[in-house]
């Protein structure tokens, strides 16, 4: 039941840390912020809005971005396969791609394939990281995962690697070239308006609950070091937004690939070992 | 069963090749629902493995046709002065000659149907069989003679017989032979149009296939000599740790048929031919062999041959797409796709477990009815729309949403769930998981697998980039209907794909709820596509920053240096020396 009430409940929680994090945001560079509830507020602004659209494909595409988002958190916190939740949020993807791709934007044709540059950024890392698991506790099911103690300290290089895509996904500095708002004004989300941009943007919030629900895998079965991981992760998070630059889409997948791919690796070469 | 599905297509390739009458494409699709019948028979009615010996007089006649092989491919050589070819067969006689003079004592049966070889049947009889059809409005298109259009029908049926009749012996020796029909086969398709690059890509798919000849001769002699038997099962149960250099050199011939780099050009090369060509050398026929003869191999394999092959396949995975990656031509980077999971497929039937080898299977099916899917459209593309490369496809969807669905669907059914080949990929990682515990060894390969998938998700995506643009809901249409040959045949491939979600939930390789969650929500966007028109909300264009001038975004393309591939050709060539000299050692 709690679970149910979790899924359901994702999208808002989604949204009040959304809302936190621009509070907090504004705290670190000395300005007052938004209230907390901005997020909802904007919601119902943007449903309020007339409703334009350039052709219903792109329209029905980010929908679908939204809902299938919904489904692989729904998946986590039902305690899914891990390393099918991994394949499954990348369908949430590609769902995003083809509607950037499906419209003649150039910002928008520009933001879907930083959108697929970045894929092969994280995701070969998160399998990497599923592996991970499997190979501490021998078993992908999440269920197993949360079952037994921590695996921080076994996975720690792999934890490390999984902390340099946290960015990536959450389009954070330096690692948000995806988005990189002044420079190609939002990438994919650029055509989107009114009543279909909110699904867009209640789906940057799951993306929020489904990074952070992955991070609480590393704490195990201790609930306490997953609340601490989550909070210092959190801080960190928006400490390094605010204080870098975003750098090339080149250099991100270079930078994460290589370091991540290699911390992984060891980390993997390590466990066998165990 | 099998010997209908080895006898009736040569039939019916002799009785397309006189039929002129005008009912000639409904007897070629009555043959090819016989012979797709006849798989589903011997495929429902398989209890146990069927062993038999053909007549003594056979054996007799194989020799026979195999020296006139072996001549006509001299005969090429010396004709077309190519002397690679040439050589290469004079190779062949001699080991031929060798082989003959040796005699061996224990004998098996020369036919063995397994579990394997009716899945095989599946595969070759219902994808080529479909294949078949639609070539037969292909082929009206191109500019031959009509005694050439019925041949090359009659061609496709022989080869559908020699595939079915491969896939079914126990004995090498007949192997050989019939490996060697199928590269006869694929020579003569591959330079069906007969202008220069024709031939010349023909026979390099002639002298590049016959290596896998002279390594299967030289694995024949040696398993003669030291095994004293030339087949299957006998040389599998027999097979000592300290002597397996003939399953390493057939592991060699595996790789040649795979097109695994470095022989990836011959595979490259056949996309000269007409396109139904390329779609059955890539899907139902010819490159399959690869994996099967991997998954025959692989209970004799020791751990370092297993584990050279796994590193090696996974290596040309990810090399192979990120290849393709640089590629513009549609049936190129179709092509090395191929090349890629061939690569998949061998190393999953080389590790041997029951998973992995489950995985080999299930990626064997549902590549074959994918690669058939899209190489259809590549045809399609090529004849309706006169369309080849990637940038050039400007907008289709305005054109024909039909043909963008097929390949929507033919590229997310490679990668996405929850379709056959992501469950093989899956199945894959899983068991390569299973290994790193083993073999830290096995980590790389893990990354390689990792890395290869995604740069194919990144290919498969990109080249949708040009399809899907859309303009502003426009009101004429400028669509053009293609024929039903193609729509038909396009439909019965996309219905397999259903049925195989259908099938891989009965057999409950996921749990129903990881494959009907992702079945309900590619499902409902298509219905949305199809009835949601949002008719309350404005048109508006799209944003340009107030720019004056329409810009857009061509593809993007990886760089990938000449001496790129020149490595990845001197380490894969490395690899596959140190697999042979490794296993002598």
């Amino acid at each position: 039941m709690t679970q149910v009430l979790l899924i359901i409940l994702a999208p808002i929680i989604g949204g009040l840390l959304y809302g936190f994090e621009r509070k907090l945001r504004a705290r670190m560079q000395n300005r007052v912020g938004p209230p907390l509830l901005q997020p909802f507020y904007d919601t119902l602004k943007l449903m309020d809005k007339q409703a334009f659209l350039i052709n219903p494909y792109h329209s029905i595409l980010g929908i679908m971005h939204f809902f299938t988002l919904w489904v692989v958190v729904a998946f986590v916190i039902l305690e899914e396969n891990l390393l099918y939740i991994v394949f499954l949020h990348l369908l949430s993807a590609i769902f995003l791609i083809l509607a950037g791709f499906s419209v003649r934007s150039i910002f928008s044709h520009i933001g879907a394939n930083r959108e697929l540059l970045s894929i092969i950024a994280y995701e070969p890392i998160l399998i990497l990281v599923a592996v991970g698991f499997f190979m501490s506790v021998g078993s992908f099911e999440i269920a197993t995962i949360r079952e037994n103690s921590s695996q921080l300290l076994s996975m720690f290089l792999l934890f490390l690697s999984f902390l340099l895509i946290i960015p990536v996904k959450l389009k954070k500095s330096p690692f948000d070239a995806v988005e990189a708002h002044q420079e190609i004004v939002g990438g994919v989300e650029i055509e989107f308006s009114g009543i279909f941009y909110e699904f867009l943007y209640m789906a940057k919030w799951l993306e929020y609950i489904f990074i952070f629900l992955l991070l609480s895998l590393f704490a195990g079965d201790n609930i306490a070091l997953a609340i601490s991981l989550f909070i210092s992760v959190f801080l960190v998070l928006n400490l390094v937004d605010n204080a870098t630059a975003r750098i090339k889409m080149a250099h991100l997948i270079k930078i994460v690939l290589t370091l991540g791919l290699s911390l992984g690796l060891l980390n993997l070469i390590g466990l066998s070992y165990v | 069963m099998h010997t209908l599905l080895i006898i009736l297509p040569i039939l019916f390739a002799g009785i397309i090749l006189v039929n002129k009458t005008a009912t000639k494409n409904l007897v070629a699709i009555f043959f090819v629902a016989v012979l797709a019948l006849a798989s589903l028979v011997s495929y429902f009615s398989f209890e146990s493995p069927y062993v038999a010996d053909l007549p003594h007089f056979s054996h007799s006649l194989f020799i026979f046709v195999d020296i006139v092989l072996l001549l006509y491919f001299l005969v090429q050589g010396i004709v077309k002065t190519h002397s690679v070819v040439t050589l290469l067969s004079l190779a062949q006689l001699v080991l031929y000659g060798v082989l003959l003079s040796l005699s061996q004592t224990i004998s098996s049966s020369d036919i063995l149907i397994d579990k394997l070889s009716i899945m095989m049947y599946l595969i070759i009889n219902m994808v080529g069989g479909i294949i078949i059809i639609y070539s037969l409005k292909y082929i009206q298109s191109e500019e031959l003679s009509e005694f050439k259009k019925r041949s090359f029908i009659a061609l496709e049926f022989f080869f559908l017989a020699v595939m079915n009749f491969l896939v079914s012996t126990n004995n090498i020796e007949i192997f050989f032979m019939l490996f060697e029909f199928t590269t006869l086969c694929s020579y003569l398709l591959i330079g069906y149009r007969s202008d220069a690059i024709a031939t010349s890509n023909a026979l390099k798919a002639l002298w590049m296939n016959q290596i896998g000849g002279v390594v299967i001769l030289l694995a024949l002699i040696l398993s003669s000599l030291h095994y004293d038997t030339i087949h299957f099962d006998l040389l599998i149960a027999n097979i000592e740790d300290i002597y397996l250099i003939p399953i390493a050199l057939l592991g060699v011939a595996a790789f040649v048929k795979g097109a695994s780099i470095p022989f990836e050009s011959w595979l490259l090369g056949a996309m000269v031919a007409p396109t139904p060509v390329s779609a059955m050398l890539h899907s139902a026929t010819m490159v399959k062999i690869a994996p099967f003869l991997m998954l025959k191999l692989a209970p004799a394999m020791s751990e370092f041959v297993s584990l050279s092959i796994t590193l090696f396949g996974t290596f040309v995975f990810f090399t192979a797409s990120l290849m393709a990656l640089s590629k513009d031509y549609f049936k190129e980077i179709l092509g090395l796709s191929t090349i890629a999971l061939l690569a998949l497929m061998m190393a999953m039937a080389s590790i041997g477990t029951a998973e992995a080898i489950e995985a080999c299977l299930v990626l064997m099916v549902f590549h074959a009815i994918s690669k058939a899917l899209l190489f259809l459209q590549a045809g399609i593309l090529e004849k309706s729309f006169h369309l080849k490369y990637m940038k050039d496809i400007d907008g289709l969807i305005d054109k024909s949403p039909l043909v963008v669905f097929f390949i929507v669907i033919g590229f997310a059914s490679l990668t996405l769930p929850p379709f056959g080949a992501f469950i093989a990929k899956f199945m894959a990682i899983e068991s390569i998981s299973e290994l790193i515990a083993l073999n830290p060894l096995y980590a790389i390969s893990l990354l390689f697998i990792a890395l290869g998938s995604v740069f194919l998700t990144l290919l498969y995506f990109k080249v949708l980039t040009k399809l899907f643009a859309k303009d502003i809901d426009t009101k004429e249409s400028s669509k053009i209907i293609i024929s039903k040959y193609y729509s038909y045949t396009s439909f019965a491939l996309v219905a397999l794909l259903v049925l195989g979600i259908f099938v891989s939930y009965k057999m409950q390789l996921l749990n129903s709820f990881e494959i009907f969650i992702p079945t309900l929500l590619i499902l409902t966007t298509l219905i949305l596509f199809a009835s949601t028109f949002f008719k309350k909300a404005h048109r508006v264009k799209e944003y340009y920053c107030g720019e004056k001038e329409r810009l857009s975004v061509n593809m993007y393309y990886f760089n990938i240096p000449e001496s790129f591939i020149k490595t990845v050709h001197l380490v894969s060539v490395l690899f596959l020396i140190v697999l042979v000299l490794g296993v002598l050692l």
